[in-house]
């Protein structure tokens, strides 16, 4: 790649220094100035000596499609003068025959303002080979345009058939494609080979291969209509004409050219027929073709409101599409719903096959006693009479059922319907309800979410308490240090209230037994057997501090004393009420 | 009452104040209640007037109605089935279909409700988004309704471990039935999960533009994915400023403007 650039740029720079580079210049062409509707041409417009940077944009022509293919270029090297040039190719093709001009085209190219020629394109119609080009086989491929019959009915369908012949020496096709396919006042489907009907076929001289295709066709208007010239295009494969060499070889190595065939058929002319006035039935919906029509109906033993299911199968020949069933006036006891439809095609065109109809009736009252005659009627256009088909009416035992509502499809099941699907939707409903316009979900509130937490901590209260109950109910001493301060507590009041009513007596009897209680709690020992003599013999007051001791003392003498030398006075009783509180503090806060 | 709203806060030193706070508070329950029973009055006789319509054939009238009445006055269960109803017999099958399905929402067991909806949806062409059997299944109860069930589970739970705790001797009496409902809890909080976990961590596009074309990235010019027709619900599985990534029932995946489709939630 590298070596290329350099020899590249080596030329460019010996033809600049010999400058003898060519002037710039801008050039368009055609491959051909005449082609025939559906052939295609090649516009080259030729840029020498510059580069544009983008393919030139092809004016609107009426009558003539361009599409881009790509660009070329080239560069020679020839006695010193070098030479490079870059061409854009386009297809083009017709979509009618005629003169057509292509204009001279300006391009600025590096600030440089080129100009081309205007080009002349003669597009001329195709004709269908004439019967003895055919039978020459002087075409490799032709094609013909057919109808089952020149005279139609409005609305009738029929088959166009379009027929590819390929002479035997053709060895493949390809690019078929309609180019055009005029229908004027027929509704055309889309044309499709018919599989499996590929056949040979002697014309003339040569052996074709044909290929069939069907087009449907249905007539929209009465009148003189046209069915084609219908053109197409398409590239056959065909020996090489140019084959040298030997010939035992060229058997096995035998070459193809390509060659565009452009194909016509001859126009076809079609009489349309409106629908006969006389004799049409009042329940005629526009069916044309031949039909049979099959009925049933059941369950045939019914309750006033209960679903009775009426099936109609229509087969046959016609536009199956737009086959609908007329409204039965006869059933006029009888709630109606709306029909489903059902079809079952058994050609790909839609023109052949059944079409079932299933409708939901139900008795409106018990004096009901047949499913009136159904009658379906079609205009047969093979004989060119309408036609009415009826079935029997069948009979039907319906009970009353007082008050019994009409049914409600979408809702209820009744048992001889289990396997029938609904046929419409369920009645609207009366009452509007409680309109609400929060939509946010009891999870995604954050009251709904906190509220949860009510049962979370009741729970966790509970346990703790459980939890606290437990321990005091296996722990003896800490029970006795609760009752003890619980007694303290009791205590305390009484001394204050017996200080205040100068009841000495009481009094020190009252603090004397509170003393016992608490050092017996704190010593874990009966407080009956506690006497001053503790305060020197238990361990724990031993290395009790020295005031608590002196204060133990002191309130065991006050006690002895007031047995023989009460205390008077009520500040007084107070005072030792206050000290005692002080020293029962302190002693609780002994460690037993 | 106002008396004596008056009389307890006459020797508050903020007198003033509170007087026009309670004389405004006052007011503004006075005139709230009254403007929403009107509300609710106009809603009713506009849903009437739909319904005659409705029963008139005058279906696309009667659905405008309808969601006129959902966009001023809030939504019932009954406004947006009669809306579906309407949509459906207008010929919009993405529009009913997405009214049904947030109708769905508040009443999952209406089996008028689930047969309009089965109805509607074999109406619609193309592969469309199916359901699995679970999911099914855990919407038979709405997201409140699944709620408030396990909270009263959760609650009676907590109120038998509680009892346990305060009168020990109730326990063996109360085991089996604790154990029962705490198995309930358990299931019930399971099902509430994945019900919630449908509802706001999956969403369903209804197409509702006639026939809608998904294009490969989320802006007006991407290529065209594919074309889905009215109705076909697809899951959401991205979003995008106005665009939600979606995927078919055949698994295809493409953007569509939220202008064609309505997104609701999964369950």
């Amino acid at each position: 790649m590298r070596i290329i650039t350099k020899v590249w740029l080596m030329l460019v720079a010996v033809a600049l220094a010999n400058g003898a580079v060519l002037a710039a210049s801008f050039t368009s062409s055609l491959d051909r100035d005449t082609m025939t509707l559906g052939e295609q041409a090649t516009l080259s417009l030729k840029f020498e000596g510059v580069q544009p940077q983008d393919a030139p944009a092809i004016p609107h022509i009426d009558g003539l499609q361009f599409q881009y293919v790509g660009p070329s270029s080239s560069f020679s090297f020839i006695n010193g003068q070098t030479s490079s040039s870059v061409t854009y190719s386009y297809v083009v093709t017709a979509d009618r025959e005629g003169q057509f001009t292509i204009p001279g085209m300006r391009a600025n190219v590096g600030g440089q303002m080129l100009t081309c020629g205007a080009l002349r394109l003669i597009v001329t119609k195709v004709n269908a080979p004439s019967a003895a080009d055919v039978a020459t086989g002087k075409d490799p491929a032709f094609m013909k345009l057919s109808l089952p019959r020149n005279k139609v009915y409005v609305g009738e369908p029929m088959l166009g058939r379009l027929e590819l012949y390929l002479r035997d020496d053709v060895q493949g096709i390809n690019g078929f494609q309609l180019t055009s396919s005029p229908t004027d006042g027929f509704q055309a489907g889309k044309a499709s080979e018919i599989q499996g009907a590929r056949r040979r076929s002697q014309v003339g001289n040569r052996v074709y291969t044909i290929i069939p295709l069907s087009l449907p066709l249905t007539a929209v208007k009465s009148g003189q209509l046209t069915v084609g010239p219908f053109t197409a295009n398409v590239m056959v494969g065909l020996p090489s004409s140019n084959q040298g060499g030997d010939p035992f070889f060229r058997q096995f190595f035998s070459q193809t050219e390509q060659k565009q065939v452009a194909l016509t058929t001859e126009a076809i002319n079609v009489e349309s027929l409106p629908l006969p006035e006389q004799n049409k039935p009042a329940n005629f919906t526009g069916a044309i073709g031949n039909f049979t029509m099959t009925a049933t109906a059941g369950p045939t033993n019914v309750t006033v409101g209960d679903p009775i299911t009426v099936r109609v199968q229509i087969s046959g020949t016609g536009a199956l599409d737009s086959l609908t069933l007329a409204p039965q006036d006869s059933w006029h006891d009888f709630k109606t719903y709306p029909p489903t439809t059902k079809q079952e095609n058994s050609d790909q065109f839609g023109f052949q096959g059944t079409k079932t109809f299933e409708q939901i009736i139900s008795p409106e009252n018990s004096d009901v006693h047949e499913i009136p005659a159904l009658s379906f009627s079609f205009f047969n256009p093979d004989d060119g009479q309408y036609h009415t088909l009826t079935q029997p009416a069948v009979g039907l035992t319906v009970k009353a059922a007082g008050s019994t509502p009409l049914p409600n499809l979408a809702n209820s099941k009744p048992a001889t319907q289990e396997n029938q699907p609904a046929q419409d939707i369920g009645p609207i409903k009366e009452k509007l309800g409680t309109l609400s316009l929060n939509s946010t979900p009891l999870i995604a509130q954050p009251a709904f979410l906190a509220m949860q937490g009510v049962p979370v901590l009741a729970f966790l209260a509970a346990f703790v308490w459980r939890k606290r109950t437990d321990n005091l109910a296996n722990n003896p001493r800490l029970r006795r240090r609760r009752a003890v301060a619980q007694l303290m507590a009791n205590g305390f009041a009484d001394l204050k209230k017996y200080a205040a009513a100068n009841q000495p007596d009481e009094f020190f009897a009252t603090l004397f037994r509170l003393l016992q209680e608490q050092l017996g709690e704190r010593l874990d020992c009966p407080a009956s057997a506690i006497t001053e003599n503790v305060v020197e013999e238990h361990r724990i007051l031993r290395n009790a501090p020295p005031d608590v001791r002196d204060a133990l003392r002191e309130q065991f003498q006050l006690c002895n004393q007031a047995r023989y030398a009460p205390v008077r006075g009520t500040s007084e009783l107070n005072s030792v009420a206050t000290q005692f509180e002080k020293l029962i503090g302190q002693l609780q806060e002994l460690k037993a | 009452m106002k008396l004596n709203c008056r009389s307890l806060i006459a020797d508050c030193r903020f007198e003033r104040p509170l007087r026009k706070l309670s004389g405004f508070l006052v007011t503004l329950v006075l005139a709230i209640v009254p403007a929403t029973n009107i509300f609710a009055a106009d809603a009713a006789a506009d849903f009437s007037s739909a319904n005659e319509l409705y029963a008139k054939g005058k279906f696309a009238e009667a659905a405008a109605i309808y969601e006129g009445i959902l966009r001023t006055n809030g939504l019932s269960a009954s406004l947006l089935f009669n809306c579906g109803n309407a949509e459906f017999k207008a010929g919009h099958l993405g529009k009913a279909i997405a009214a049904y399905r947030r109708a769905e929402l508040l009443t999952p067991g209406d089996a008028e409700l689930r047969a309009n909806l089965a109805f509607v949806r074999t109406q619609v062409q193309g592969n469309t988004l199916r359901e699995s059997r679970w999911r099914n299944w855990a919407g038979a109860l709405t997201l409140n309704e699944g709620a408030l069930l396990t909270a009263v589970l959760f609650w009676v739970a907590m109120g038998l471990l509680t009892v346990r705790q305060i009168r020990p001797a109730l326990t063996p009496k109360l085991r089996a039935a604790t154990r029962l409902v705490i198995v309930f809890v358990i299931f019930s909080g399971t099902v509430l999960v994945l019900q919630a976990a449908n509802h706001f961590a999956s969403s369903v596009a209804v197409v509702t533009d006639g026939e809608a074309t998904a294009r490969s990235g989320p802006f007006d010019d991407a290529q065209s994915a594919f074309t889905a027709h009215d109705g076909v619900e697809m899951r959401v599985t991205d979003r995008h400023d106005d665009w939600v990534q979606v995927s078919d029932g055949s698994g295809r995946i493409g953007w569509f403007s939220k202008k064609q489709v309505e997104v609701s939630p999964g369950a």
